[in-house]
């Protein structure tokens, strides 16, 4: 019976990734506390756990590269090399290697072995020693003979979890135990026998046709403290079982080798069998579930929080006697809904610490090229955030990085003329606030060059000649399209990809981005975003007969104006003067062809919304109360409509739809073009 | 009754893997994921036959852990299979002295595995 355990090969893929980038994190902060011994051991634990289990599966390309890698590792924890900045190159391009590697069987394809050759000299410092994988012991039929074994055991015997009885069975499947002596000689007195030591000794007789090596791997675990002799006894050969054999027998009569190199008889490869069955990785702590079932069950409990607000409506005008127990129970039910619907959204909830922790590598690799002397302090890695807004987060965070590494950060020599200390800093750190999780990126290095961005933005007519803006103004020029201060493009930066390339991004999940700068103190990104995507924070408004939703997060005021803060402009049609800003005002009912109660400004609601740093004022009959509700996609149900960003049910059972508030920022402005 | 085995690696891959073989040979199988955690699985009352550790794990590698299981009354005698990738027998010496009962080398099939859990095991 062949155990087939290549259906476990998938698992293994996965869990030697996360040993990978433990490998690549842990050699990142080596480079900082090269002598921190407990964390060289957790770099070298994920090397050896790889060899270990690529050999399972005879990986053998992984297993031979993962033993140069442990065992350079070995020599730094020994002391007997040193951290250099060559040996670490060494050893993270080795662990790009390794990804190669691992990737390369993953897929089945052949690996680069020009480049794997070339890291294995790195490794090994030109001398490369690679154990020879020990050499599988040739049996062959020998002739049936008889042989004496003395065996006597150290006194731990027992002490071991070792069985003299094992031994003997396992003899039995040697070959005919003929007789077993008991020697007695050591064997104290009663009161000072020990009964959990061993004093016994044994002499076996054997007729077996197996060799001398099969008969020590019987005595395998107790060689080392047991006294072994093994001879040929008197009587000899037994003639009835064949002697085809070309291989001249071991001499007899020597005793048991001291050591022993052979483990076994090695059977074929357990094969890869990369279209096998995917094992799905389970340690106890975690299963691994398809995203997809999450959504529908996130989708059901939307379902469920509705109905049960529909319930809890309903109960408010309800008429019976039980009334107050029908309340009380239907408040139980909106607190486990509640309660459901969070448990649930958490499932979707990734450490923000899966994008942060490559950016250690990203900021290295940086530095290197620029030449300047970069730290990278990361801070509230543990911080959760939607699966979808971490993977939406990636792009925009590295340009964010790539722009304060590259742009913002002075080489060091132009710091220290400055009175900075050499070394930069780019501080990238994640915590939570309400209902929304806030990143920033902050650096120390130039800030942002007001002078530069005003020239810049009259010579591209963003702005007139004469306009004057303020700090936030400018600093907010930025984000436009095309927009870019870099002198001289350099290797990582300034390709193309624009600032307003990551506040689209941003604002596409919902959130929003704002710089707080200072010359010659630095410049901090603050990124704020939804928590989670599939629930959003509304305020439910009313226009004549509609229920509409406007997202929370761009809301920054209502107000009713007074009769001399409205005022049209020629091109701009109506705006509203808001402490000296002029915003544009919507009229939802417009917008959305309704009758309102109102069509005066000064009788109605303005909501002011911002998004994409612009602000428009939303004329609304009244304000409803705040909500939460699930979106519900309206493209993929029936079909985009401009101005409405989704739908959703309401506690009423009716349909309410959330408005899409850069939607209304662009028909705002397609106001002022009709105008 | 089937015996249990307490399997102690921290390779998630390397537990399922010996689990498998394992359970399919009959046996029942409790897992740790390092040295502590088999020691808190043991004084919470579980009472495996056989122990199999790795040597190399986070909190509490494989040589602690045979020390302590041998100071622990009732499993004084139970056999203890460390799985080592090592083939110097520095380890093994270490692990003996501890007192380990035997151990299995890496790379491995199931087969030797079961092989080598006969050899100390009393069936």
């Amino acid at each position: 019976m062949k155990i087939d355990l290549s259906r476990f090969q998938a698992a293994f893929f996965e869990e030697s990734a996360e040993h990978v980038t433990t490998m690549e994190e842990g050699l990142l902060q080596l480079e900082r506390r090269p002598d921190d011994l407990d964390l060289i051991n957790r770099i070298f634990r994920a090397a050896h756990s790889i060899k270990g289990n690529s050999g399972m599966f005879k990986l053998t390309a992984i297993t031979e590269f993962t033993h140069l890698l442990e065992n350079l590792l070995d020599q730094l924890r020994t002391g007997q090399r040193t951290l250099t900045k060559p040996v670490m190159d060494a050893l993270l391009e080795s662990t790009d290697g390794l990804k190669h590697l691992i990737e390369a069987a993953k897929t089945g394809e052949a690996h680069d072995e020009g480049r794997i050759a070339i890291l294995r000299e790195r490794l090994t410092g030109g001398a490369v020693h690679i154990e020879a994988p020990p050499v599988a012991a040739v049996h062959s039929p020998r002739a049936s003979r008889r042989v004496k074994i003395e065996w006597t055991p150290g006194p731990t015997l027992f002490q071991r979890g070792l069985d003299p009885v094992q031994i003997v069975k396992e003899l039995e499947h040697v070959g005919r135990v003929q007789t077993i002596l008991r020697g007695l000689e050591a064997l104290p007195a009663l009161a000072d026998l020990d009964p959990e030591r061993c004093y016994l000794a044994w002499t076996f007789v054997l007729d077996t046709a197996e060799s001398d090596q099969t008969i020590a791997e019987v005595f395998e675990f107790v060689r080392e403290d047991s006294q072994i002799v093994m001879e040929a006894d008197a009587a000899s050969v037994c003639p009835s079982i064949a002697c085809d054999s070309v291989t001249p027998a071991v001499p007899t009569g020597t005793s048991v080798p001291s050591r022993s190199t052979a483990t076994g008889d090695v059977p074929p490869a357990m094969v890869p069998n990369p279209a096998g069955p995917v094992a799905k990785k389970s340690d106890g702590a975690s299963i691994r579930v398809d995203t997809e079932k999450i959504d529908k069950l996130i989708n059901l409990v939307g379902e469920l929080v509705i109905t049960q607000s529909m319930l809890s409506q309903l109960g408010n005008h309800f008429e019976s006697p039980d009334l107050p127990v029908l309340q009380e129970r239907l408040a139980q039910l909106e607190r486990n809904t509640r309660e459901i619907q969070e448990r649930v959204m958490s499932i979707r909830m990734l450490p923000v610490a899966m994008v942060f922790n490559k950016f250690p590598r990203v900021v290295r690799d940086l530095a290197a090229k620029s030449g300047k002397d970069i730290q990278l302090i990361l801070a509230g890695e543990e911080t959760e955030l939607d699966k979808t807004v971490i993977e939406s987060i990636g792009d925009p965070l590295t340009h964010l990085i790539r722009n304060a590494a590259d742009h913002a950060l002075e080489s060091p020599e132009e710091r220290l003329a400055l009175g900075k200390p050499a070394q930069g800093t780019v501080r990238l750190s994640a915590y939570q606030e309400g209902g929304n999780i806030y990143i920033s990126v902050q650096d120390d290095g130039r800030g942002l060059n007001r002078d530069k961005i005003v020239a810049k933005a009259r010579a591209s007519g963003i702005i007139g000649p004469d306009e004057q803006l303020s700090d936030e103004q400018v600093w907010l020029l930025i984000f436009r399209a095309g927009f870019s201060t870099a002198e001289k493009v350099t290797e990582v930066s300034g390709r193309g990809v624009g600032m307003d390339v990551v506040r689209r991004n941003i604002e596409g999940l919902g959130g929003t981005i704002a710089i707080k700068t200072e010359a010659g103190q630095g410049t901090t990104f603050l990124l704020k975003l939804p928590l989670t995507l599939a629930i959003v924070e509304g305020m439910a408004v009313r226009v004549g007969s509609e229920t509409y939703l406007v997202p929370l997060l761009s809301i920054i005021e209502s107000l009713q104006p007074s009769a001399g803060a409205v005022k049209t402009i020629v091109g701009k049609g109506q705006v509203i003067n808001v402490r000296g800003l002029y915003i544009p005002i919507v009229r939802l009912y417009e917008a959305f062809h309704l009758e309102a109660d109102h069509t005066e400004p000064t009788q109605a609601i303005l909501i002011i919304v911002e998004t994409e740093s612009e602000r428009v004022a939303l004329m609304v009959d009244e304000l409803l109360g705040q909500q939460q509700v699930v979106i519900k996609n309206l493209e993929q149900n029936f079909h985009k409509v401009d101005g409405i960003a989704g739908a959703t049910i309401l506690g009423d059972g009716t349909v309410g739809f959330i408005v899409d508030v850069r939607g209304m920022l662009a028909i705002s402005r397609g106001v002022a073009v009709a105008a | 009754m089937s015996k249990t085995v307490l399997i102690v690696d921290d390779s998630a891959t390397m537990r399922q893997m010996v689990n498998f073989t394992l359970t399919g040979a009959g046996f029942t199988v409790v897992e740790a994921g390092d040295g502590a955690d088999a020691v808190k699985k043991l004084t919470a009352g579980t009472k495996p036959n056989l122990v199999i550790t790795d040597l190399n794990m986070p909190n509490m590698d494989g040589i602690s852990l045979i020390k302590e299981i041998r100071k622990m009354g009732t499993l004084k005698f139970t056999p203890i299979l460390m799985l080592t990738t090592e083939s110097t027998d520095d380890k093994k010496k270490e692990g003996q002295a501890a007192g380990a009962t035997g151990w299995i080398v890496k790379p491995f099939n199931p087969e030797q595995m079961l092989k080598v859990i006969a050899k100390v095991l009393p069936s």
